[in-house]
């Protein structure tokens, strides 16, 4: 087993340097650059060339880049020169917004997903089942911030139970902070809820067809028993894999639903980064959004491995 | 087993247990599945009977119902998509009107089955031994370690080596033939009264099949369990049953003692699986221990026709034969469902 997953994190060095190549790359690729920027509409081409040069832009690309992955791991992800601030504070601020964002969410689809995946599979063709599958449609295709207005007219303006915008930080009290991320939380977690209900229900589907399900009830196992012990145990596996890619979904839906909400997260950082060519800042908000992506779907295979005899031994 | 009355006279407000009763007792099973285009019945007027101690034999073509009955007699079809009628008296009991709850207490106790599919029947993600120990647990109660030792004991019983370190294994360690063993172990762990084995030993080689069918009826003969065999090889049915019946196109169309069918069979279909149908005789050799071929196809299930489900393929075939012939006694203890039995005539 151990080998298995040592070979899965040996892995991972190509993944981390192509990623690294590639946020580096495209990033040179947007038209204009920091220079550009900084020096403004009617600035002389001597005043851009020698901002250029001191801050290395006219230097070949893989030195450049060379010289960026060196501080990349040495926990330097550069200066925004727009918010005049290093990087990685940027990032420590926001961080802990977006994964309140992204964790209640998951949490939300799994629990959603989950329930309503096995139950249909167990009520198959009954119209429970068909209702969520109705339902798992219609997560899908509405629109994130559709749904994010909905919510806000109706559980803002016109209960007033949920804040509209804004976030609190836990550290001012849990249900404050909590309540703060939970509209964003159900709009971001909705369209992911009804993906793994759907995968849930046809894996399950296909376990409670088996053979050692048909064998667990010749045992003359209850049914609850059959469900949970057999049929779930095999069919949820696959599950955490779906669960680890979705997130990729869900980190990159969470910069809509921020600027919905209004939420100081990686969402609303990233937005107006991009606005203001603020280069460091983009990367490093890529950057840290595909390291945390990586880790979900490592944890995901190491936790496939451990639930899978097979690859345990 | 002893004559009570040698004993002790029974009393007599205490009916005498009737030995006459079999064990269970099929009275004209029919399974529908629905489909699309409505009903298909895969099982239709299905009788049988198995006394304690005994083993009946089910023998026919690929996709003549022998899953299908057996798979009804445990209770096992989808209750969705299949319907099943007639009865099935275990004990004297009705199991087709038993709750769903009531018919669980008895499966993996008093009436366990082992399957076609050894290799895909064991949970992958389970220790086989706790998987055999589950159903001690179920029907025996008691702790944990007790159904764990009982399992230990069933794997040794049917033969596995070193049982303690095999019941450690997860399915996928185990070869075919393993798995098999483990599988009639679980069967077998709380001394069931009637053990269904769907083909138990189709999917291993031939050593172990005689290894498996050997242990089977070791452990009938010391638990007095009766035994339904479904199986492809005559010579298996011929070497182990007492009885058989040999199914068609989802009938029983033979039913008789199994030296009396080998000897003189009644129904065209039986002769057709001995290679004895006339001027077609199928070659000898090749496929020694599978079914001779014969000629032509069974009819699907969406096209029986209405008549004789053989009639397609018999060579004596008459025009009585569009219209169903019904089971009809032959002889002592047999059946046959042909209009022209019996045949002796015919097949000489
Ligand atoms: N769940 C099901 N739904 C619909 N039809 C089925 C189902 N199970 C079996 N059948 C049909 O019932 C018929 C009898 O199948 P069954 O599996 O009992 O055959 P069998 O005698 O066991 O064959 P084999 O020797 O290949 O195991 C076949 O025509 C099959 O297609
Ligand atoms: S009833 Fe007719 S067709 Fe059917 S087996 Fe007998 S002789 Fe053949
Ligand atoms: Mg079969």
């Amino acid at each position: 087993m151990s080998r298995i997953i040592l070979r899965r994190l040996m892995e991972l060095v190509p993944t981390l340097l192509i990623l690294s190549v590639v946020i580096f790359g495209l990033q040179r690729l947007l038209p204009g650059d920091a220079a550009l920027a900084m020096a403004g509409e009617d600035a002389t081409p001597e005043l851009i060339a020698s901002l250029r040069a001191q801050y290395g832009l006219d230097r070949p690309l893989p030195v450049q880049y060379l010289d960026w992955l060196g501080s990349v791991l040495q926990g330097d992800l550069g200066r925004s020169l727009r918010l005049n601030a290093p990087v990685g504070q940027l990032l420590i601020d926001r961080l802990p917004v977006t994964l309140q964002l992204a964790l209640m969410s998951m949490l939300f689809a799994l629990a959603i997903g989950l329930t309503t995946g096995v139950i249909s599979a167990v009520k198959r063709d009954t119209r429970w089942d068909h209702a969520a599958n109705v339902s798992a449609l219609i997560g899908i295709s509405v629109p994130n911030f559709w749904l994010g207005i909905m919510m806000i007219l109706v559980f803002s303006v016109g209960l007033g139970w949920l804040p509209a915008s804004g976030f609190t930080p836990l550290s001012e009290g849990l249900w404050p902070g909590l309540r703060s991320t939970l509209m964003p939380a159900i709009v971001l977690g909705t369209a992911i809820a009804a993906i793994i209900m759907r995968h849930t229900r046809s894996a399950m589907l296909q376990t409670l067809d088996s053979d050692y399900v048909r064998t667990a009830r010749a045992k003359g196992l209850t049914e609850r028993r059959v469900v949970i012990r057999h049929a779930m145990r095999n069919a949820l596996t696959p599950v955490i894999t779906l669960t680890a890619l979705e997130f990729g979904a869900l980190m990159s839906g969470a910069i809509l639903t921020e600027s919905i909400f209004n939420l100081p997260g990686f969402g609303k950082l990233i937005v107006d980064a991009v606005y203001n060519r603020d280069y460091e800042v983009v990367q490093g908000v890529v950057l840290v959004t595909a390291l945390i992506f990586v880790f979900v779907n490592l944890l995901a295979d190491i936790g496939y491995i451990l639930a899978n005899p097979r690859l345990r031994e | 087993m002893m004559p009570r009355a040698a004993v002790l006279p029974p009393p007599d407000f205490l009916p005498e247990p009737d030995m006459a009763e079999p064990l269970i007792e099929v009275q004209n099973l029919a399974v529908d599945f629905l489909s699309a285009e409505g009903p298909l019945r895969a099982v239709d007027d299905v009788s049988l009977s198995v006394e304690r101690g005994r083993t009946l034999g089910i023998v026919g073509e690929s996709g003549s119902g022998k899953s299908v009955t057996s798979l009804a007699l445990m209770g096992l079809l989808p209750r969705r998509s299949a319907r099943v009628s007639g009865s099935v008296r275990l004990d004297g009991r009705e199991l087709l009107d038993l709750p769903e709850t009531a018919l669980r207490d008895l499966r993996g106790d008093v009436i366990s089955m082992i399957f076609q599919e050894p290799m895909t029947s064991l949970n992958p993600a389970y220790r086989v031994g706790d998987q055999i120990a589950e159903a001690v647990e179920r029907h025996r109660g008691g702790n944990a370690a007790a159904a764990w030792t009982r399992a230990v004991e069933m794997l040794r019983r049917v033969g596995v080596p070193s049982p303690e370190l095999r019941a450690r294994d997860y399915p996928h360690r185990l070869s075919g033939g393993m798995r098999q063993r483990v599988m009639i172990a679980m069967a077998l762990a709380c001394d069931p009264d009637l053990l269904i084995a769907d083909e138990p030993t189709t999917a291993l080689d031939v050593t172990i099949q005689a290894q498996i069918l050997h242990l089977m009826g070791e452990l009938q003969r010391e638990a007095g369990t009766g035994i339904i065999l479904v199986s492809h090889d005559l010579s298996v049915i011929a070497e182990t049953c007492d009885e058989v019946a040999v199914m068609y196109a989802g009938q029983v169309v033979e039913r008789a003692p199994v030296a009396a069918i080998f000897e003189a069979p009644e129904h065209p279909y039986t002769l057709g699986l001995l290679g004895a149908l006339p001027a077609r005789r199928a070659r000898a050799g090749g496929a020694r221990q599978r079914l001779p071929v014969i000629p032509g196809t069974v009819p699907q299930l969406h096209e029986m026709p209405r008549g004789c489900r053989f009639q397609g393929r018999c060579p004596f075939r008459i025009a009585r034969c569009a219209e169903p012939p019904p089971m009809e006694p032959v002889g002592p203890g047999r059946e046959s469902r042909c209009w022209r039995t019996p045949l002796e005539a015919l097949a000489a």
